[in-house]
């Protein structure tokens, strides 16, 4: 996870800027620190001008908060390998991501991880 | 015979003026005539610039190169530095404003260029927005409305093509968080470098802001196979930055339209 972390960053870093950055500013996101949260997918907002993947973690309540996460947009995810139902509700993910400084249920979405190891990158070289 | 000749000098004089006046007014309304099987035919001769494009550089995420910052005047550097000093803490762009020239044309989205007789219109997919560049030949506005993208003209000069734009809104930045005077001139020079790649040399021009023109570059790569895809910033825009300069970012009715408290 760590060897990870240290790509994504790199990539990050190469393409000069945070992945959100063309629309707006990270200014509501923290992005000196960078946690992973399990939960269930509730959906999946395939939207500009970002994507947002909504999943269900439970509480200390016996119950469950829903936490939403920023993705790149559909067009730039869309050239990159991704589609509208590349996470589908139900499935059980590992979200890497920047928190909001207010510390309501979000953040950044950075990538995914499934149960069976596949990791979801938001960032790299778009293809033809 | 003195009277007819006087007669006659006035005649001339009034054909002149009158010529003079219906030339104004074509310049000034602009006459986009009906293109001919020539016209379409002469497209071919020139330099294929149709497709989608888009930056070349780290997959995206890059934005025009900017070796060194625009040579500030005193004046606008000294707004600059108030300007940073109360700064907000994003662009407006957070709440769907698009970008406007030049920032517009250095966006993480792909471009499509269009070519049709007496004119080359750039699709941008980022924010849905669209320049209008006049190569028929007419001249630029004398007094232009003001405009995000300013109003464009172009012509060829061989293989390149020449844009010259004037006419910006004040909502518009000469580069970020540099505001233009309302003179700002952008001067772009589009040529194939490669079968699919393109450069665009930007010289902008401001003499109450600029103490020097300021050059950018940006190479384009030429993607065949996409297609401009739909980007309505207001789909579902959960980001903010509010009239005190607080970003923020709204979480609630996921799926639907984001709701922001008062």
């Amino acid at each position: 996870m760590k060897i990870f972390s240290v790509i994504m960053m790199a990539s990050i870093i190469a393409a000069g800027a945070t992945p959100a950055a063309a629309h707006h500013s990270a200014a509501p996101f923290d992005l000196e620190t960078q946690k992973t949260i399990n939960g269930t997918v509730k959906q999946m907002d395939w939207t500009n001008p970002h994507t947002w993947v909504w999943i269900d973690v439970p509480n200390d309540k016996n119950g469950v908060d829903t936490w939403g996460f920023e993705g790149m947009s559909p067009n730039y995810l869309g050239r990159r390998g991704w589609t509208k139902s590349t996470l589908k509700p139900g499935e059980k993910i590992s979200i890497v991501y920047r928190p909001l400084k207010d510390g309501s249920h979000g953040g950044m979405f950075m990538s995914a991880q499934r149960p069976n190891g596949e990791v979801l990158r938001m960032t790299g070289q778009a293809v033809d | 015979m003195k009277s007819t000749r006087k007669i006659l000098l006035a005649f001339v004089l009034i054909v002149f003026v009158l010529a003079a006046i219906a030339t104004t007014a074509i310049a000034q309304k602009t006459v986009s005539r009906a293109p001919t099987a020539a016209d379409w035919a002469a497209l071919a001769r020139l330099p294929d610039f149709t497709g989608v494009w888009e930056i070349s550089r780290g997959g995206g995420g890059g934005r025009g190169v900017a070796p060194a910052g625009p040579a500030l005047t005193p004046e606008y550097a000294a707004k600059r530095d108030a300007l940073r000093a109360s700064a907000p803490e994003d662009k407006e762009t957070a709440n769907c404003l698009p970008a406007g020239m030049p920032a517009i044309m250095g966006q993480p989205y792909p471009m499509e260029f269009l070519m049709t007789p007496g004119k080359v219109t750039i699709v941008i997919e980022a924010y849905t927005q669209v320049r209008h560049i006049y190569t028929d030949g007419r001249p630029l506005p004398e007094d232009p409305d003001l405009k995000f993208h300013g109003t464009s003209i172009g012509h060829w000069e061989g293989e390149t093509l020449v844009v010259e734009t004037i006419g910006f809104s004040p909502l518009t930045q000469l580069a970020g968080g540099i505001p233009h005077s309302g003179n700002m001139r952008i001067v772009e020079r589009l040529r194939l470098t490669g079968p699919d790649t393109m450069s665009i040399e930007t010289t902008i021009t401001d003499p109450r802001v600029l103490t020097a023109p300021y050059k950018t570059n940006i190479t384009l790569a030429r993607h065949r196979n996409w297609t401009i895809a739909e980007y309505i910033c207001e789909e579902n825009n959960r980001n903010f930055v509010d009239e005190k300069g607080k970003a923020g970012v709204i979480l609630n009715n996921p799926g639907g339209l984001p709701q922001k408290k008062d």
